[in-house]
Parts: C-alpha cells; sequence; structure tokens
C-alpha cells in the first residue's frame, strides 16, 4: 500500500492506494502556519482502519519550498560566482553575489585559477552567513573551481551548508545553475527542518516505511536524499496532479490535461504518453532556475471562478469572490452554471438558478444563461491549449531534420482531473474535437500522483575524446576515459553505470532508464578528426507505480 | 532592458556539413551554442528566439538564376538558413522586436545571381533573398547591406551590381591575398548605380582601431547620407586574430562595438571558422551590442595573443583609403554620368567564376541596357565547365523592378533571339516585376 498527502492552498489531501484502487481517502484544511499540523490531521485519518506497518511508501506534496520562496521566508545566501568573460549576470541573481575570477571554458579547460585569497577576502564580508551557493561557468564540465571555492569556504568560515551549481543541474546555463544553487541554499535549513518533523511524525504513528517527497519533474526522491536538493520540491502540485492523471487515466500518445480546480485550470500537453516537460528549468520568483519541471500553463478559470456581465459581455474569472452562491457564496460563480446545467450536483441548487437569474441577459432562459457561461469558461481554456500548442510548434530547433519536420502537438484525447472538471471538460474536448475522459477519482488525483510516483534521478556524461576525460556533472566527478575509441554507445553504458551508483546512493531502485537526450560531433581539426565531443543525458522516467482505476 | 526585445534566430544545423572535415560542418557552432546557452542570453527577458522558418523556391528564385534551376543545388539545410534570415527581417519588420540577429548556417554571402554550385561554401545568398522578400512582401525600398566577413562579399556585389536602390558596402581583407581575389575600389556598381557599390580592402593585420577608422569616418556617414529603409549586417566573423582562413587582427570587443555602431536592423551571420578560440565570445559580443546590453565583460581567455598597433604604412594606407572612398561616393553621381556615356546603349562585361566547391568555371557574360527611364534589362550569357557536372550554360534575361515597356519588350526579345541561335541549354526570364522565373 502506498500512501500519498497533497498539501493544497485550501486543503491537505490524503490517500492510500493499492492494487490499481483508492482504498481510503481524507481530507483536512491546509494549516499555512505550520504545514505540518494539517498534514498529520490528514495522515491520522486516512490511517484509520488502515494497518500502519503495511504502508510501503510515503509520498508527500508540500508546498513547504515555495512558500518559503513566496513569503520570503529565506536565509541569506553568501553567493560566489565565477563568471569569467560573458554577460554580467550580477543584477540579475537574487542576493548580490561576490565575483571571483578564474575561469573554465566551454571544453572544461582552465583558463585561468581561481584565487583562495578572493575567497578569504569574501568570508570576511559574508561573516553574518552560514549558507552558500557557489556557481562557475562551464562548471559542470570541469567542477574543479566550485569545488577549490567550497574548500576554502570550509578553511576560512565555518559553512553549515554549501551548494554547487555544477551539483545541482547538469545541463549548460550558468545562470540559472546559480539561481537554482541560491535557492537551495535558502531554503535548505527551513526544509530541513520540516523534513526531519515529518520523519518522526510519520514515524511516530507505527508507519516504518520510507517517507519520500515529490519533485517538480513528477518524480519522488528520499527525504534524506532530498535534504542537500531541497530546491526541487518547489512547485510539487501542480506535477503531483500531471502524476495521478498518469495514475488514473494514462493517457496514450499525443493527448491535453486539464486540472481545474476552484480558481484555476492547470493545462498540460502530452506525447507518448508522457508529459511534456520545460526544456530549460522552473522559473522562481522572477529568476528562471535549472529545476526540471513538466511544462504546464496555469489560468484563471475554476469552478469558483466569479461570473459576471460588462457591457452586456459575460466574463468569466480570473477573480474568485468566495464560493458558489450555491454554497452560500456572494457571487454567481462557474460551479452554479455547472449545477444549473445538470453537469453537478451539490449545495442549494435554489441559489444555483438565481445565480444564472442574475447572469441572464434580457430574455434568457437559466439554463441557456448556465449553458453561455459554461461556454466561455471552455473558450478561455480552449485559448489558452491552442497558445501552447502554437508555442511548441514555434520552439527553436537546431538540426535540418527538426526544421523542416512540422512538429505541431495534435492532441487525440483530452483528459479532465480536479473538482469542476465534469462540467467543463467535456466542452472543452468537444471545441478540441477530441475525445474526453474523466476519470474516477479525479477529486484527488494529486495525492494520488503523490502516493504512486515514482522516485526518479538522472546523470549527464559529457566526453570529450580528444582530451581523454569526461565529466558527469550531477556527481561532481571528471574522470580519464577508459579508451580514446569511445562512442555514444560507450557514453550511453558508462553513465547507466553511473545512474546506478547516484540511485544507490540516494536509495532509490534502478528501473525504466531512458535516454532523454544525446549529442555527437567529430572535432576536426586541420582537416582530420581529432576525436569526439559526446553528452547523452539518462534517467529514471518519471511515472507511476501502477494504474489507478477508479475509488 | 530593452525596452522592445531583440530578436535572436539561432540554427545551428548541426546535422549539415558541405563534407565531413570542412570548415562548414556540424561542429561550427558548437561552442557558440554552448557559450550563448551557458550565459543564458536566451532567457534574458530583452530577448526573444525564433525558430527559422522555411524559404521557398519562389524566394530563391527572386534572386537567383539556377542551372539549370536552384533545386538542383540546394538542401533544405538551405532553405532554413534563407528562411531564418527572412524570420529575423519579418520580426523586425512587423515591430516585434528592435533589431535581430539570424544566427544561422550555411552562409550565403558569396552566392551570385547566376548559380552552377558552391563557391565559398555559399550556395544562396541568404541576404539577398531576405532583402528581396522584403521589398516584394513588406514594401522596402532602399537597402543597405554592410558586410563585415574577411572575405569579399562578391556574391552580394553581382546580385546588387546594377541596383542604385541597394547600396552594398564590404570591408575585408585585401582580395590580393584572400579569397575570391575582388573588392577592389574601382568595383563601385554599374554606370546607373555607380558609387552604391563600395569596397574597402584592408590590409592584413588590421586592428580593431585601424576598423572602427574606417567604420567612423567612411561607412557610417556613407550610410547616414544613403537613408536606407533598413541596414543589413553581412556579419561575418572571420577577421578576428585567431581566424585559420585569414589574417586579420579584429578582437570580440572590436566587432561587439562595430554592432553597436552600426545598429543594424538585422545581422545574418556569414563566414568565421575559428570556432572556438573567437565565435563563442565574438557571437556573445554581437548578441548583447544588438540587443543594447553590455558587452565590456566579453573578452577572449586568450586575448594576450591579439596583435594590436597599426603599423605607420597601415595608418597612412587606410587614411588614403578614405579620403578615395570618400570622394568617390561625394561624385558618385557624376561618374556615373561618365561612365554610362562611356558604355552607350549597353553596359558589358565578360567574367570568368570560379566555383571552389564544385569545381566549376565559369565564362560570364553581362549585358545591361543603359536606359534614361527604369534600371535597364540585363541578360546574361553564361556558360560552366566542371568535373562532375560537366558542361552546362544557359541565356537569362532580367526585367528589373519597374520596367519602362521597352526594356520590359527588350528582355523577353533578347532571350528569344537567343533561343533562335539556340547556342545554350536553358533560356530563362527573371522577371521582377512580377515576380517569376520563366523557362522559355
Amino acid at each position: 500500500m502506498l500512501l500519498g498527502i497533497d498539501v493544497g492552498g485550501t486543503y491537505t489531501d490524503a490517500v492510500v492506494v493499492a492494487g490499481g484502487k483508492v482504498l481510503s481517502q481524507a481530507k483536512a484544511p491546509t494549516t499555512h502556519d505550520d504545514l505540518l499540523h494539517g498534514i498529520l490531521g490528514a495522515l491520522d485519518q486516512v490511517l484509520a482502519g488502515v494497518d500502519p506497518a503495511a504502508i510501503g511508501r510515503v509520498a508527500l506534496s508540500t508546498t513547504i519550498v515555495t512558500n518559503a520562496v513566496v513569503e520570503g521566508r529565506l536565509e541569506k545566501v553568501g553567493l560566489l560566482l565565477l563568471p569569467g568573460p560573458g554577460m554580467d549576470i550580477s543584477s540579475l541573481v537574487p542576493e548580490r553575489p561576490w565575483l571571483l575570477s578564474g575561469y573554465i571554458d566551454h571544453r572544461g579547460r582552465e583558463t585561468s585559477p581561481p584565487k583562495e585569497a578572493e575567497v578569504a577576502a569574501a568570508c570576511r564580508d559574508l561573516a553574518d552567513r552560514e549558507v552558500f551557493a557557489v556557481a562557475g561557468k562551464f562548471a559542470i564540465r570541469n567542477p574543479l573551481h566550485e569545488q577549490a571555492v567550497a574548500d576554502w569556504l570550509r578553511r576560512h568560515t565555518g559553512p553549515a551548508h554549501i551548494t554547487l551549481g555544477s551539483a545541482v543541474a547538469g545541463s549548460l546555463n550558468f545562470w540559472r545553475r546559480a539561481n537554482s544553487a541560491y535557492y537551495n541554499a535558502a531554503v535548505w535549513r527551513h526544509f530541513g527542518r520540516f523534513a526531519r518533523a515529518a520523519q518522526a511524525a510519520v514515524a511516530g504513528r507505527g508507519v516504518t516505511a520510507p517517507v519520500h517527497i515529490l519533485k517538480a519533474d513528477g518524480g519522488t526522491m528520499p527525504l534524506a536524499a532530498a535534504g542537500s536538493r531541497p530546491v526541487e520540491a518547489v512547485f510539487t502540485g501542480p506535477a503531483a496532479s500531471v502524476l495521478g492523471i498518469m495514475a488514473l487515466a494514462a493517457p496514450q500518445g499525443e493527448a491535453v490535461s486539464l486540472d481545474i480546480g476552484g480558481t484555476t485550470t492547470d493545462i498540460a500537453l502530452w506525447r507518448d504518453g508522457a508529459p511534456l516537460f520545460a526544456e530549460r528549468g522552473a522559473k522562481i520568483g522572477d529568476y528562471p532556475t535549472a529545476v526540471r519541471s513538466f511544462w504546464l500553463r496555469s489560468i484563471g478559470v475554476g469552478g469558483d471562478s466569479c461570473v459576471r456581465r460588462e457591457g452586456g459581455r459575460l466574463t468569466v474569472g480570473p477573480e474568485r469572490r468566495g464560493p458558489a452562491m450555491a454554497l452560500g457564496g456572494p457571487v454567481p460563480t462557474v460551479s452554479d452554471a455547472m449545477i444549473v446545467a445538470g453537469a453537478a450536483d451539490f449545495g442549494d441548487k435554489g441559489k444555483a438558478i438565481e445565480a444564472m437569474r442574475i447572469t441572464a441577459a434580457g430574455g434568457e432562459s437559466v439554463q441557456d444563461a448556465a449553458r453561455a457561461v459554461l461556454a466561455v469558461a471552455a473558450d478561455a481554456i480552449y485559448t489558452a491549449i491552442g497558445k501552447m500548442i502554437d508555442e511548441r510548434a514555434a520552439e527553436p530547433v537546431y538540426r535540418v531534420e527538426d526544421a523542416v519536420r512540422d512538429r505541431r502537438p495534435q492532441p487525440a484525447v483530452l483528459v479532465g482531473v480536479g473538482g469542476a472538471s465534469a462540467g467543463l471538460a467535456p466542452l472543452v474536448a468537444e471545441r478540441l474535437g477530441v475525445r474526453c475522459s474523466v476519470p474516477a477519482g479525479a477529486m484527488v488525483a494529486n495525492a494520488v500522483g503523490a502516493a504512486a510516483a515514482r522516485p526518479t534521478i538522472e546523470v549527464t556524461l559529457r566526453a570529450d575524446t580528444a582530451q581523454g576525460y569526461y565529466t558527469v556533472a550531477e556527481l561532481g566527478l571528471r574522470a580519464t576515459l577508459p579508451s580514446r575509441r569511445f562512442s555514444l554507445a560507450d557514453a550511453r553504458d558508462l553513465a547507466s553505470s553511473h545512474l546506478a551508483e547516484r540511485a544507490a546512493a540516494a536509495g532509490i531502485p534502478v528501473v525504466d532508464v531512458e535516454s532523454v537526450y544525446d549529442e555527437e560531433f567529430n572535432l576536426v581539426r586541420g582537416f582530420s578528426t581529432t576525436g569526439k565531443i559526446i553528452a547523452c543525458r539518462l534517467q529514471i522516467k518519471p511515472g507511476v507505480f501502477t494504474t489507478q482505476e477508479g475509488a | 532592458m530593452a525596452v522592445k526585445p531583440f530578436g535572436l534566430v539561432f540554427f545551428p544545423a548541426f546535422d549539415w556539413a558541405l563534407t565531413p572535415t570542412h570548415p562548414e560542418r556540424e561542429e561550427r557552432l558548437l561552442y557558440t551554442r554552448d557559450q550563448i546557452v551557458e550565459e543564458g542570453l536566451l532567457d534574458i527577458p530583452g530577448i526573444r528566439e525564433y525558430k527559422p522558418r522555411l524559404a521557398t523556391l519562389r524566394d530563391a528564385d527572386r534572386v537567383h538564376i539556377g542551372v539549370p534551376d536552384i533545386a538542383s543545388h540546394i538542401t533544405d539545410a538551405h532553405l532554413v538558413s534563407a528562411g531564418g534570415a527572412i524570420t529575423a527581417a519579418e520580426a523586425v519588420i512587423k515591430g516585434e522586436v528592435a533589431r535581430a540577429f539570424a544566427l544561422v548556417r550555411p552562409p550565403g554571402h558569396h552566392a551570385m545571381r547566376v548559380v552552377h554550385g558552391t563557391r565559398g561554401f555559399c550556395t544562396i545568398n541568404i541576404e539577398a533573398v531576405m532583402a528581396e522578400h522584403l521589398r516584394r512582401h513588406h514594401g522596402v525600398r532602399r537597402v543597405a547591406i554592410v558586410d563585415t566577413d574577411v572575405h569579399h562579399g562578391d556574391g552580394t556585389q553581382d546580385i546588387f551590381y546594377h541596383d542604385p536602390d541597394t547600396l552594398f558596402i564590404s570591408f575585408h581583407q585585401d582580395g590580393r591575398t584572400l579569397y575570391p581575389g575582388s573588392g577592389f575600389t574601382d568595383e563601385a556598381g554599374s554606370p546607373r548605380a555607380y558609387g552604391t557599390t563600395l569596397n574597402l580592402p584592408l590590409p592584413p593585420g588590421t586592428t580593431d582601431e585601424g576598423l572602427h577608422y574606417v567604420l567612423d569616418n567612411l561607412i557610417i556617414p556613407v550610410l547616414e547620407d544613403f537613408r536606407p529603409d533598413i541596414v543589413i549586417n553581412s556579419a561575418g566573423q572571420d577577421n578576428h586574430y585567431s581566424d585559420p582562413l585569414a589574417n586579420m587582427a579584429i578582437t570580440a570587443q572590436g566587432y561587439a562595438s562595430l554592432a553597436a555602431k552600426l545598429k543594424a536592423d538585422i545581422a545574418v551571420l556569414e563566414g568565421g571558422y575559428s570556432i572556438e578560440d573567437a565565435l563563442p565570445y565574438v557571437n556573445t559580443g554581437i548578441i548583447l551590442a544588438m540587443a543594447g546590453l553590455d558587452y565590456s565583460r566579453v573578452v577572449e581567455p586568450d586575448i594576450a595573443a591579439a596583435p594590436h598597433g597599426l603599423t605607420d604604412g597601415a595608418r597612412a594606407y587606410l587614411r588614403e583609403l578614405v579620403a578615395r572612398q570618400s570622394a568617390l561616393w561625394r561624385d558618385r553621381e557624376q561618374l556615373g554620368t561618365v561612365a554610362a556615356a562611356k558604355a552607350g546603349d549597353f553596359w558589358t562585361r565578360r567574367r570568368g567564376i570560379y566555383y571552389d566547391d564544385s569545381g566549376i568555371s565559369e565564362q560570364q557574360v553581362e549585358k545591361l541596357r543603359i536606359c534614361p527611364r527604369c534600371h535597364g534589362y540585363l541578360t546574361v550569357a553564361s556558360e560552366a565547365e566542371g568535373h562532375h557536372c560537366g558542361y552546362q550554360s544557359a541565356f537569362a534575361a532580367v526585367v528589373p523592378r519597374e520596367p519602362c515597356p521597352a526594356c520590359r519588350q527588350g528582355a523577353k526579345d533578347a532571350v528569344l533571339a537567343a533561343k533562335r541561335q539556340g547556342k545554350y541549354q536553358h533560356y530563362i526570364i527573371q522577371d521582377k516585376e512580377n515576380d517569376l522565373l520563366e523557362r522559355v
């Protein structure tokens, strides 16, 4: 049995799932000042009548990191950058950085060394900081400078924690890695405290299973491993929902999914049964980071979106002014329209009818008014989906083969989850001309997603056979190549052994490994081939343990 | 941050090479990709990246006369590269961005009007295809092209040699010392377009100082005087001190400040083959400069290796060059009238053109009607011979954009007359008024 908990903006949901079924579900109000309180409330309810020893894993999707960022509960970070030549990012990072000399070029070669005296000076200036982030340009191709700076920090000050930019992500983009490293250090202590408390509280209820946390990329990691990479646990709510959709509906081929909640609809596009990723990483506040996440669009349309006429024109959302009138709210909402249209059945139907009477244009019946409201809401979602498809089709490509092929997504099915999906998803599907599926259990999709999410981990290997070395950024590894005759297939083999090593260290089983990216270039100098540059990234595919069938 | 963003079309064609070890190979923009992605340039709010569209054969036919046709010489890569230039230009024209850079390959500035094959790594002229697209679809008339590649942009010069509405300025390493061996000061345009081709051969070893002297004292004033609707920069990067195919001494800072001063609406990458030591830095510098951002920290790690200091001889030569070409620009109308009078009814030029990549020698005779009412129709008789292609020949006539009735008829008559004689394999009319390429 798997236990999943999703901390939402209003409610904390918990489910126990097993053998493709939701065995137990519970709901408790989210306690914003102390998230753990609400989590334990939901946990105690969901465990009623369940043997805690039979739980195989607990997975948490929590807003602990997101809230810390949004509410500015961030620890002061000593941010040290080795930018080398290029764009000046000093004013583009969340904290005034210390700039250090020393440069690693695009091939991972040192072109000038870092200086210990500069780090010592930085330590004097940053005497009030206990957590540090160090990021160097091209450090993913040679982490030695970042590591040297970390050593000097330990020598000259007593850091509680140091995040290295090369360890937070294996992909190019110094600016994003610097931002990621900063946020990772800034939430490290706060997250650690939460993680220890959560671990202890779960154990205190007789659950002996490991506790995992959900990441923005839809994978989980053990709380212990998450301690050093807390930034990856940002924005897990939408990721949980997407995983829930995978668990409940398993859309195949190309699809679009909607999580239609109280105030917003989260939209995701799917290809080959998997949600599309935001290629470069998530944005935290105003800062782009290297945190891997699903590519989602959130629009202000949901069940509680207020409905009004402006100059005769019907508008829906984006504001919420309270619950549906059927539930005692002050203004007509989308949910009231759904109740009148027969797509939902809760609250006081008389008040819902009253809401549609307020909404109706002169001479319009309440049924017609309800249909009009739902059409406007569905149209807003439909338009947003169209924009996402356009953006995807317009995404730059770097190969001729990809430039001449039309890559425009063509979803064949729409999956809707969330409280307001039953009323709206079929209308959006009709506009798109695709099949619609609203799986049973859709109301607790997020918690199901957290429960069923598999642990994931990735490694990025880059080999430079002309120089005879390779790096695995996530491991801080730079090592000699076993042979100069080294192929892409060899690189994948080597990467997969490092993936196994990294997984073992994090306590993650190695299943369903996939190659997410590779490239191979011949190096030609003076009209002859002198070597190859090979890069590949392997990951344990984000996914779910089992497909759930109904609540 | 710029008020209006800067547009970037980046297309490194990672799966395309002329031949596996050719300078135009997959690896060429790999380190440039590494640098601009690593810098985070594609995430800056003031920079918007565009996916290149595909140019059409019609876009190419508007500029080129392919023998037997353009399609038999090009690959999809050429259509993406030319399409990338068009994408950049349209982003500017539509006002989505203030300026744009098509950082694309394969390059184009050695591709001439008539195309029998590939020369100087170029098959179709991507700037010319872009410029004529703007003229046809976006009402642009006066175009200025500044070619900052180390090699003379002989293809672009050829295409616009008779067009007084297109100013073509090229600085380059002196043609006596470098491919393609042209671009001397006496190549100044045919009589009706005299002075709108301006060549600035620079001595090998020219530094930032020398280049900026020419830029400040000649190129910028001439551009201001011409008052173009649009300024295009053929942004080759092989004047860099580390380029393996040339002998100049320009730095990334020199290129970036050039871009900042030139303020081109659209830049299009041309050559540049120091793929590790120059391109990552020069491209970063140009992008930042065009986007109006600080580029002062973009310095090559091996900057100590850059030669510096101009010789007194070079300094004197550059002063004399600027003086001579300034005079040519000032007196261009009068000089054009003299040249027209000397030519009579038709201006004629015979040339040999070599396609180094395809191993083809072409012999070409151009005849341009010196017409008082329009740009005049042009005929081109072309015979080419090569290892692989054997013999191929064509007789073509070009109807100018706004032809007088006599020139429209004259072009047609000339092709029909040549066809009756039957000396050539292909007979073609390129009609710029109606945007057609007809086989007769």
